[in-house]
């Protein structure tokens, strides 16, 4: 009985902190209602929020935000589906991946925004109805807000082209193709390619796809998604199109079958071309200030007629279900949309907003003038896509990144084997899995 | 004392035998609660998580919503899942390369570390340190060595006049270069065991064997290599298990490729576990994994007893 009477308080304390309810004494004594709001990790971003935040709390005394960066983790995806399993989401989250929004909605995590009588003005308004319509979910409820979007686009280092004889960029496959055959040489005499015209991971991992086969996708089918009505639309001509421009890319020596070690090569000026998202451009600010480089729309093929659409790397806005006062989340949800603040999104983080009018709102103007770079991303925007919100999106760009690395980088399958493959996995995994 | 002989010895017994027994009794009580911490540390992360994948195998779930009954669909999707098969055939590849280089390797070094070498102490120490680095340390370090066109193993090559090796980008390198690779990790460990062994085989028996005449490499066929056979199993079977866990050095290094040729069995749960949230089939992976697993250990038993007859 001695143990017991010495382990009883112990294990009642370790209960007690477990249970510990970090609720501000202010919400239980009937103080201002209190909602968390989690933004991404970055420091850029955190930095915009801890700012909004600050404002949001001064003028609304009897709704208060608490500001807590979403917990690192290897994705931000794991951790909401932790925090949806462990009923422990914040009421508002601002880094919402549309390819994982159907796990979310699937256990009842997130509430529809269309419920609230001005989420069409809202949404509509800032976010050309086109794209906007990407983004509805399968029930025809809108869960998400298009908050900023990374729309992949083509760096170019603007010396090792013209060093090349290249004056034009690239924009169609033969152009690329014939650019790249100039570039990638080797320039020490050691029998090794040390300039290449690209590079992409080689690794079979499926979000590696959403940096090069993806957008090419995108780009070479005129803005088409990999599912249409819920059935795999990625078997056709677009998709073996783009497998061949890639395998073009390896069997020609264009692109390494490697990986770069010691650095970004880009960065390093041992690589042309680079496909990324507006990040890069502060990274290049940050790195290597005085490179002299481009941004372009990402190849098309040689008979591409019309804009070029692209992937959008979306960041989406949503709210959780189990929040106790949606009205009020929503009404901080528009607050974190309207223009000044999108204003600050570009300031402070180098990022897109989902906005139709970037270019035309006199708000923006000078932003753009001091930055003419992010004028192309800006210009890019309604032409960008999203991901399909399908079940096993995970898994079945993992089939394509098997059949990707088989055709592509090895050369051991033909796009039109690897593209009939990539559909038939998709298929059964679709069939496994419902 | 087992209880039926207590009761024996209480039959007619006086107080102070009774006293004794009841401090006994009291002791053993105590002892429950010594136990208790690992039993409640083995229910919780041995039992319950067995029982509750053994459970998991017969549903769908995906963390988030309600596990949903799919009897055998799992086991069907398994045997009609070509990954599956290959995941299992790499890591049979992998134990293969693996253990015969790990016990050559581990044994010519201890062989050398055995003998009356300056500075045994530091060179003993140095072949252990790769064991205690972190593995991903380790594998991102080799990553390194190996890089297609800027690794310092095909930097070697070139400056002795050879052609580039394709470590990991090759389907039918890259598998080796792993084996290699967890070999120079974990090779400290069996140095260790091996040195042991050595030492443990009494010094007469090498100097009857010389007084007879036998030459060096006779003594070691006919000495060490026989004394040494119970290290060399340990070995086979420490390697075995290490090796049926293979998953940093892919996961890190190749991500199951090229063209699968590294897929590790546990890579592939994992990734069906943690990529897809398909924790029903990830949990009849691991059953069957751990069937094979069962077998192979069976299999080497059974050849290990024959060996030994």
């Amino acid at each position: 009985m001695k143990i017991v009477k010495t382990l009883l308080p112990v294990i009642l304390l370790i209960i007690n902190c477990g249970c510990h309810d970090d609720t501000p004494q202010t919400e239980r004594s009937g103080g201002p209602r209190v909602l968390t709001y989690w933004p991404a990790p970055n420091a850029q971003e955190v930095e915009l929020a801890d700012s909004l935040v600050r404002v949001w709390n001064r003028t609304h005394p009897d709704v208060q935000v608490r500001m807590q960066p979403i917990p690192v983790s290897q994705s931000t995806e794991e951790v909401l589906l932790a925090a949806i399993a462990g009923k422990t989401t914040p009421d508002v989250c601002s880094n919402i991946w549309p390819g994982a929004l159907h796990e979310y909605t699937q256990a009842g995590g997130l509430i529809p925004l269309d419920q609230f009588q001005d989420f069409s003005s809202v949404a509509g308004g800032r976010t050309p109805p086109e794209l906007l319509r990407t983004f509805q979910s399968t029930d025809g409820h809108f869960y998400q807000i298009p908050w900023k979007t990374n729309p992949l686009m083509m760096f170019y280092n603007e010396r090792l082209l013209l060093e090349a004889g290249v004056s034009e960029v690239p924009r169609t496959y033969p152009e690329y193709l014939a650019a790249g055959k100039r570039v990638s040489r080797d320039t020490t005499g050691d029998g090794q390619i040390d300039i290449w015209m690209g590079e992409r991971d080689i690794r079979p991992i499926w979000w590696q796809r959403l940096m090069d086969f993806y957008p090419f996708y995108i780009a070479a089918s005129n803005g088409g998604m990999l599912f249409e009505d819920g059935r795999v639309a990625f078997g056709n001509r677009a998709s073996e199109t783009v497998l061949a421009f890639f395998q073009d890319c390896y069997a020609q020596q264009l692109f390494p079958r490697t990986f770069f070690q010691g650095g970004d090569p880009f960065l390093l000026e041992k690589k042309a071309t680079h496909f990324a998202g507006p990040w890069q451009v502060a990274h290049l600010k940050k790195f290597v200030p005085d490179l002299k480089y481009g941004v372009a729309p990402i190849p098309v093929p040689g008979d591409h007629a019309g804009p070029v659409y692209t992937s959008g790397d979306f960041k989406n806005i949503a709210i959780f279900g189990n929040t106790k006062y949606p009205r009020e989340a929503w009404e901080f949800v528009k607050f974190l949309v309207t223009a000044e603040h999108d204003l600050l999104l570009l300031e402070q983080c180098d990022e897109v907003p989902v906005r139709g009018d970037l270019l035309t709102n006199p708000l923006f103007a000078d932003y753009f003038t001091r930055n003419p770079v992010m004028t192309k991303f800006a210009s890019q925007v309604v032409y960008t896509r999203g991901m399909d919100e399908v079940p096993d999106l995970k898994e079945i760009l993992d089939g394509i990144s098997q059949e990707y690395e088989m055709c592509a980088v090895y050369g051991r399958k033909s796009p039109a084997e690897a593209v009939r493959d990539a559909v038939g996995r998709a298929e059964i995994i679709i069939e496994w899995n419902k | 004392m087992p209880w039926g002989e207590r009761r024996s010895l209480l039959s007619g017994t006086n107080d102070v035998t009774v006293s004794i027994l009841s401090k006994i009794r009291q002791s053993d009580k105590n002892g429950y609660w010594f136990v208790l911490p690992y039993v409640l540390f083995f229910l919780a992360f041995v039992a319950y998580p067995l029982c509750f994948s053994i459970i998991l195998v017969f549903h769908r779930w995906n963390i988030v919503t309600p596990m949903e009954w799919v009897g055998l669909k799992n086991f069907q999707r398994l045997v009609a899942d070509p990954l599956f098969l290959k995941s299992i055939t790499n890591t049979l590849t992998f134990l293969l390369i693996h253990i015969p280089l790990q016990i050559l390797v581990a044994l010519v070094f201890a062989l050398l570390l055995n003998s009356k070498v300056r500075l045994r102490g530091f060179f003993r120490a140095l072949f252990f340190l790769p064991v205690v680095v972190s593995g991903v340390a380790v594998t991102i370090l080799w990553q390194q060595l190996y890089s297609y066109d800027y690794g310092v193993l095909n930097g070697l090559l070139h400056a002795i006049g050879l052609p580039s090796i394709p470590w990991l980008i090759d389907p039918a390198w890259a598998m080796p270069s792993i084996a290699i690779m967890a070999t120079w990790k974990n090779v400290g460990i069996y140095i260790v065991l091996f040195l042991v062994g050595l030492q443990n085989i009494p010094s007469e028996l090498y100097e009857a064997a010389s007084l007879d005449g036998a030459t060096p490499s006779k003594q070691f066929r006919h000495i060490t290599l026989p004394m040494l056979n119970p290290t060399v199993i340990l070995i086979v079977v420490l390697s075995t298990i290490g090796g049926f866990s293979l998953f940093i050095e892919p996961y890190v290094l190749t991500g199951g490729g090229p063209m699968q040729s590294t897929l590790s069995g546990m890579l592939y749960i994992y990734n069906q576990a943690f990529y897809f949230n398909h924790m029903g089939y990830a949990a009849t992976l691991g059953f069957v994994f751990a069937l094979v697993i069962l077998l192979v250990v069976i299999i080497q038993r059974r050849v290990i007893e024959t060996e030994a007859t």
